[in-house]
């Protein structure tokens, strides 16, 4: 079960305040969701390190939260900003598949639903959004992923070089 | 690995004060009015200011540009609060108010005699594009400390901001010491002052608020 928007939001104002207990609770709450935000949407082997990523940025910016604001819209944008750039980092993946039974992002909420990377993914092109799910999310290599959708090598890479590109420019998009 | 890296974290907590808009917004505000104030110690205020008699042209071109920039000042400061959904495109409207200025200066030019077109020349024009960029330089360098204290998520369209807003109010101070009331002159270097430092921004302003 993982926390509601309410509890997170008061967790993080005690947190900002300095409560170590209702931080510690948070981070564990956070931690749950993330792994649930990611899964799917990132190789299986690179889900620990970006979620402790995204924690520790969580923790270098927790400032930057306005207490008057719901919390999971601001998680999820430092979880989408955190996740392009580990993105940008995968070239080839170790793992050649998704470990089918890792669960998708949540969508039993309705905040939760519009801050997904699902959702994210959906608003580029399909041709970059393509590429970009097989090259750096299943872990497949160009030339691989060049033959499976019909574009040219040199046009998985611009496609996918300019898909991360705009998706640095939606982190906030809903 | 994650409880222990979640320990470490729960060590490290000390209170923090969150960030708060108005406090962002009211840095940039008191920069552009240091800028401005310096613009009129060292160069001086405009003759018609002076006399009480400001030529429309002053109002005009300064109510845009203070418009462009605050709207898009507001935009950089609320980047240093990410949230998905967040939208603050006010400064758009501003922007396509602003741009009249270099449209209307375009379409005058087809019919104007040479004479009309001599302010253009950069003589004139260079001061306005340095005094401008200077000024907007140090709005900028407020804008940027910043964000670094926030959390911006969209770098590039940050510095694009960055550089437009800056640029807007460092080249609204430059008005009230630039005698020039031409739409020419306007259209051209005003718009070129706040486009060089808006690509500038571009540049430049990502790589300094990156974490």
């Amino acid at each position: 079960m993982i926390a509601s928007e309410e509890t997170f939001r008061r967790l993080m104002t005690k947190a900002q305040a300095g409560d170590k207990l209702c931080y510690s609770s948070l981070l564990t709450e956070c931690e749950k969701w993330l792994r649930r935000y990611y899964a799917r949407k990132i190789n299986p082997a690179a889900i620990d390190d970006l979620v402790q990523e995204t924690l520790i940025s969580l923790h270098r910016k927790r400032a930057s939260y306005d207490p008057a604001r719901p919390f999971l819209p601001w998680l999820a944008a430092i979880g989408r900003y955190r996740w392009i750039d580990s993105l940008r980092k995968i070239y080839r993946h170790e793992h050649d598949q998704l470990y089918e039974d890792m669960v998708a992002d949540p969508q039993d909420e309705t905040v939760t639903a519009k801050v997904s990377l699902a959702r994210l993914l959906d608003m580029l092109p399909p041709k970059q959004a393509e590429v970009i799910s097989l090259v750096k999310i299943e872990g497949l290599s160009i030339i691989e992923a060049s033959a499976k959708t019909g574009q040219s090598e040199s046009l998985v890479k611009v496609n996918i070089h300019r898909g991360l590109k705009k998706l640095s420019s939606m982190v906030e998009s809903e | 690995m994650s409880d222990m890296m979640i320990d470490r974290l729960v060590e490290d907590l000390t209170p923090v004060k969150p960030l708060k808009n108005r406090n962002g917004f009211a840095l940039t505000l008191a920069m552009a009015a240091i800028v401005a104030a310096l613009v009129v110690m060292i160069a001086g205020i405009r003759g018609d200011i002076l006399m009480g008699m400001p030529h429309p042209m002053f109002f005009l071109r300064g109510g845009v540009l203070l418009l462009l920039g605050l709207t898009s000042s507001y935009a950089v400061i609320a980047m240093s609060q990410p949230a998905v959904g967040n939208s603050f495109k006010g400064w758009i409207w501003a922007l396509a108010a602003a741009l009249l200025f270099p449209a209307t200066a375009a379409v005058m030019a087809v019919s104007a005699r040479p004479d009309d077109m001599a302010i253009l020349v950069p003589r004139y024009g260079m001061e306005c594009l340095g005094v401008s960029m200077l000024a907007g330089l140090g709005i900028a360098a407020a804008q940027v400390l910043w964000l670094r204290r926030g959390a911006p998520v969209a770098l590039e369209r940050a510095g694009w901001l960055v550089g437009m807003s800056s640029g807007a109010l460092g080249a609204a101070a430059y008005s009230l010491h630039c005698p020039f009331n031409s739409i020419f002159y306007v259209g051209l270097w005003y718009s070129l002052a706040v486009a060089l430092c808006a690509i500038g921004g571009r540049l430049l302003v990502p790589r300094l608020i990156r974490w």
